[in-house]
């Protein structure tokens, strides 16, 4: 009889537990789910905390599902808190992967929204960053520091549309300066990450093009080919030529090579507290009865040069 | 007492959780809608823990299951991208899951090799081959071919209920097919006396005119022929296949089977109980969601409740046996 005393108050003790937990979900407030298989990545870490600030503010019952990278998790997850009956869902991840979830949500009449997810006719709206703008401010740059004059080296990746998005901007910058040659367009292999490849490609570019003056400016539609690209003109004792490399997103690397004040002159880079604090004020507008007409909305994003690349 | 904890003791405390949702969420726990919802999220789940009961009912394991479920969603997937019919790829990931399964079978039976020890080398060597077949990325978007995600989205019509329409998933009822098809063979056929006859006593089974080898090898074919299946079912599920997606299966599906032990008259591993398991796993996940725990204090709790769960089946075994 000892024994199952003994398992009794074990079980009263978990029963316990699980009341108060019970207990603590009943807040006042709305009912907000953010779903994620990417909570560990620093960016959506970013956009989560300044969803949850903004979202405290508003005095909301934020509750959020990390899935550890499972998908399918997470359409599970929407189809219970479609159950359960939240007032609106956040995801962070590509819809186009969660289908099924989105449908769920849609029978149940939750609003859905994206937290830099991607774009689909269930979700309301989309809060990330403008590629278009990224490329024009980086090419702008680059026109800019060269004069309008001079051969330039693209490196792009129109297999992925995002990026393919930033290609186009800067093809068509280029194009408006009449000075201004495009020497080569260069897609390297990312398999490996994109920074060998990309310094192999650029180092058979210096070979072709052996006159100092003869390169201008790199102008890469994201970090890995521009830090690939540096490495090759460092590598060939070029870095004086006066070579302006730009990038996209402002990684850590990136950032450090800009604040090293080299070749590496700009990069952009994104707001993501800016995109969790838009998501939730998005998701206020949509929750006090307005209707949304853009289905996309952009959080304005930061040319990062020597300047401010420590920040 | 001791007899009753023991016999029924963890049954008692599935239906206590079970109890505990309902009286937590009135409205919304204890619907068809909610338990079709939560039958089709264990699905995949389900078919992995059933096949991986095959294997521990002769003592083994198989902690490949995970790696392969991953290795055959990438293969399908990339066969899409070449163009392969639905049939073809989805016939090569399944060749893909019995081969693996034969090679974890020959390194445990034929060379020897613990099960344990084994099948971590094949997990590490499927989920090597699944990054090198799929390149690392995820296949997603126009590459997956409509009427595969359609599958997962699909199912038998009930009626309606306040004015929706009721669906019995397609996935569901694929996992019960695959679980029936076990049963059957576990617990009615002789080929199933036999596992049960080498996980009581292999040396006796041998003993006994039981060709241990073979049947081992087969088990774990079967085994990784039900991962195969499950990471199918999973790229359904998601329209998509990226290399890691099946990972989580394998631990999942190994506390099913134990925590379906529980329940067992004899401590051994059944198929039904094993569905027992996975449905306490599932109606964990579905209703700690609906009551906003934190996913990380949700994972703690679904550690502790197999921890219960083993502990008073220990407990209840050791009293039984007047200490």
């Amino acid at each position: 009889m000892t024994g199952f005393t003994r398992r009794a108050v074990g079980g009263l003790a978990l029963a316990a537990a699980l009341a108060n937990l019970g207990g603590m979900a009943h807040a006042a407030g709305e009912k907000v789910a953010v779903i994620t298989p990417y909570l560990s990545q620093p960016g959506t870490q970013f956009y989560v905390e300044a969803f949850q600030a903004r979202a405290k503010e508003l005095g909301w019952d934020v509750n959020v599902i990390d899935t550890a990278g499972d998908v399918a998790a997470v359409i599970s997850r929407m189809e219970d808190v479609a159950t359960q009956g939240v007032d609106a869902i956040v995801l962070n991840v590509d819809p186009a992967q969660v289908g099924a979830g989105l449908d769920a949500a849609v029978a149940a009449n939750i609003p859905v929204f994206g937290m830099d997810a991607g774009a689909d006719p269930r979700i309301k709206a989309n809060v990330t960053s403008n590629g278009y703008a990224m490329a024009a401010e980086t090419s702008v740059y680059v026109a800019n520091r060269i004069g309008g004059a001079g051969n330039v080296v693209m490196f792009v990746f129109d297999a992925f549309p995002p990026v393919q998005a930033r290609g186009v901007i800067a093809d068509a910058v280029f194009k408006n300066h009449p000075d201004i040659t495009v020497l080569d367009r260069v897609t390297p292999d990312v398999s490996d990450g994109g920074i060998a490849d990309s310094r192999a490609k650029m180092e058979a570019i210096l070979q072709a093009n052996p006159e100092p003056g003869s390169i201008k400016a790199v102008w890469a539609a994201w970090d890995q080919p521009a830090l690939g690209a540096l490495q090759a003109i460092e590598a060939a004792g070029r870095q004086n030529e006066g070579i302006v490399i730009t990038g996209i997103d402002a990684n850590p690397q990136a950032r450090d090579a800009i604040a090293a004040g080299g070749n590496f002159e700009a990069s952009i880079a994104q707001d993501f507290q800016g995109i969790g604090k838009t998501t939730a004020d998005t998701v206020a507008r949509v929750l006090g009865g307005e209707a949304l007409k853009a289905n996309v909305i952009y959080v304005p994003t930061r040319l990062i040069t020597s300047a401010n690349a420590k920040e | 007492m001791a007899r009753v904890l023991r016999h029924y003791g963890s049954l008692i405390g599935m239906a206590a959780i079970v109890l505990f949702f309902w009286a937590a969420l009135p409205d919304t726990f204890m619907t068809a809608r909610n338990w079709l919802n939560i039958s089709q999220q264990l699905s995949m789940l389900t078919v992995v823990a059933v096949t991986m009961t095959v294997v521990m009912v002769m003592g083994d394991f198989d902690l490949s299951v995970g790696a392969m479920a991953s290795l055959a969603g990438v293969v399908a997937a990339v066969l899409f991208t070449l163009g392969a019919p639905v049939p073809v790829a989805l016939a090569a990931a399944l060749a893909v899951g019995l081969a693996g399964g034969v090679l974890n079978g020959v390194l445990v039976s034929v060379i020897g090799i613990l099960p344990f020890v084994a099948t971590l080398a094949t997990l590490t060597m499927f989920s090597g081959a699944a990054f090198l077949v799929s390149g690392g990325k995820t296949v997603f978007g126009r590459d997956i071919p409509q009427g595969f995600a359609d599958f997962a989205r699909s199912g038998l019509p009930l009626g309606t209920l306040d004015g929706k329409p009721l669906v019995l998933p397609a996935l569901t009822l694929f996992a019960a097919a695959v679980t029936l098809a076990v049963w059957v063979v576990l617990d009615h056929t002789t080929y199933g006396r036999r596992l049960y006859a080498i996980g009581g006593n292999a040396e006796a089974a041998r003993l006994a005119g039981v060709k241990v080898d073979r049947l081992r090898l087969s088990a774990f074919a079967f085994t990784g022929a039900g991962a195969a299946l499950a990471g199918l079912m999973y790229a359904s599920r998601v329209a998509s296949a990226n290399p890691v997606q099946g990972d989580g299966l394998m631990l999942s599906a190994i506390a099913a089977v134990f925590l379906g032990m529980t329940i067992t008259r004899d401590g051994q591993p059944h198929v039904l109980a094993t569905v027992a398991g996975v449905v306490t796993l599932g109606v964990m996940d579905n209703g700690l969601t609906q009551l906003q725990v934190d996913s990380y204090v949700r994972q703690v709790l679904v550690g502790a409740i197999i921890i219960v769960a083993v502990s008073v089946s220990a407990i209840g075994k050791r009293a039984m046996r007047g200490r």
